[in-house]
């Protein structure tokens, strides 16, 4: 509710912002000004502009000091991450359960003509190849790590498009604390989203429901299809054995409280992000008053410039207002 | 007590290819030393193989056993490994690399193509009898020695010719 609440009160002051300044530029353009007001606008206009780069680039350096300063504390946890946790006996344990299981589902996936059913055993073929390759990339990693040259440890298990998702999160693994964000999305993808504090309302089924629905379908079954039986056995099986060693690394993640640093390294990011290209329009407009606009600014040609400048002004306007309504959240970077 | 990555490492660093200075003279001149050379490849594996299968506690002698030790061999010779597919009588992969891709060009084709029989040959016998038992058939297409793309390598479960 309170998120609702924030979101409404934020998009109403902004469209307050933007009416206040269509009204501005609209009054400055229908009204004609003189060439002494207009200079005296420009010139106005790129002060406010310049000023509030300055406090941008204070924001952005400081929401990437943030950024930063999480990125090295996960950095440091990450090698112990995988030495510790994913010993190779543990990670070719998990590997073969994962893999039954999207055998099994996606067999069944072609096999069955009930919709939901289909949904579910697609969902279950998803989620344990994005697992597995989540895995498999950490499993190369820890591999690298012991000395071992680039051995795609669980490669050859791999269908072709499965080794292309395989060979594209390799590539995005660029910095040491993204390995801690793999083992997050495994655990993610396992249990479900658990934080309270992401920004993004996540509503995906997690492997372990989706596995829990399809025992009990294969429990209904079981009175037709004697076949059932042994399916949900083995189903079962690697259900109990995936969740004993997930369940390990889940404790430990949440003991360090992994979710919520990543949470707030997201939230750093997002906020980077925006001063970025805040920045990167203050730094132009003002650029452009000062280089094209001001010295070409005579007399004559100051009918063709009005409706600039009005425009302009009325984003500097804007950019206040769009500076006021971020202090809150530069605050609780 | 060593981890199993310290002894993979270890079986890895001593059976280790011959260097390519010791290899290539001999592939280019017709003789005893191939056959012995073969050979020689051939136990390389063969140990290979066995040490791996103790470590990682390999049971099972099958196509599946055959691929991860194919993986972990060529990641650790250098050579990317592609899996195409992966059955109960059939497997095949492509590899992007192979030591005869970065012989000077004095050394011709026919050399090459030889340790593509020779070479590939003997390690590939010697994996699959340790892994599979002798019945599987192995193929490649020599395409990185030809220059027309990556190599595949297939092996099908069947009686030899």
């Amino acid at each position: 509710m309170s998120r609702l609440r924030n979101t409404l009160s934020v998009i109403l002051i902004l469209a307050l912002g933007g009416t206040l300044a269509t009204l501005l530029f609209v009054s400055n353009a229908i009204r004609s000004m003189n060439y002494g007001d207009l200079r005296t606008v420009l010139t106005t206009t790129t002060a406010t502009f310049g000023s509030l780069l300055g406090i941008i680039t204070a924001g952005l350096m400081f929401t990437h000091g943030k950024f930063s300063e999480l990125a090295s504390e996960l950095s440091e946890k990450s090698p112990d991450y995988l030495s510790g946790m994913l010993s190779l006996d543990k990670v070719q344990r998990i590997g073969n359960c994962l893999l039954s299981l999207r055998k099994i589902s996606s067999q069944l996936e072609t096999e069955t003509t009930i919709e939901k059913e289909k949904d579910l055993y697609r969902r279950i073929t998803e989620n344990a190849s994005s697992m597995f390759v989540d895995f498999a990339v950490l499993m190369n990693l820890r591999l690298q790590q012991q000395g071992l040259r680039d051995t795609g440890f669980m490669v050859s298990e791999m269908d072709p498009p499965l080794h292309a998702k395989y060979q594209e999160a390799r590539k995005t693994i660029r910095k040491e604390w993204q390995i801690v964000e793999t083992i997050k999305r495994i655990v993610d993808t396992w249990e479900g989203p658990t934080s309270f504090i992401s920004e993004k309302l996540d509503t995906r089924n997690s492997l372990q429901s989706d596995l829990k629905s399809f025992i009990t379908i294969l429990e209904l079954k079981e009175k037709i299809d004697k076949n059932s039986k042994n399916i949900r056995n083995e189903v079962a099986k690697a259900l109990a054995d995936v969740e004993d060693e997930v369940g390990k690394i889940i404790k430990i993640l949440h003991e360090d409280r992994i979710p919520q640093l990543l949470s707030q390294m997201d939230h750093a990011s997002t906020i980077r992000g925006k001063y970025f290209y805040l920045a990167l329009m203050f730094i132009a407009t003002p650029l452009f008053a000062n280089l094209i606009i001001l010295p070409q600014l005579s007399e004559g040609t100051m009918q063709f410039f009005q409706p600039i400048i009005s425009a302009t002004s009325s984003l500097s306007v804007m950019g206040v207002l769009f500076l006021l309504l971020y202090i809150r959240k530069i605050l609780n970077v | 007590m060593k981890s199993t990555e310290e002894q993979i490492k270890t079986l890895l660093a001593r059976h280790s290819f011959p260097p390519l200075g010791v290899v290539i003279p001999i592939l280019e001149k017709a003789g005893q030393g191939e056959k012995e050379l073969a050979c020689q490849i051939h136990d390389t594996y063969a140990s290979l193989a066995n040490g791996l299968t103790q470590i990682l506690d390999l049971k099972d002698r099958n196509m599946k056993t055959l691929a991860k030790m194919y993986e972990i061999i060529l990641g650790h010779e250098g050579a990317k490994f592609e899996p195409i597919e992966l059955s109960e009588s059939r497997f095949s992969f492509t590899v992007s690399d192979c030591p005869m891709m970065h012989v000077g060009r004095n050394v011709g084709t026919q050399a090459k193509s030889k340790f593509c029989d020779l070479i590939c040959g003997a390690a590939a016998e010697a994996l699959v009898t340790t892994t599979v038992g002798s019945e599987s058939v192995c193929s490649w297409d020599k395409a990185l020695i030809k220059g027309t793309g990556k190599c595949k390598v297939s092996f099908t479960s069947g009686k030899k010719k």
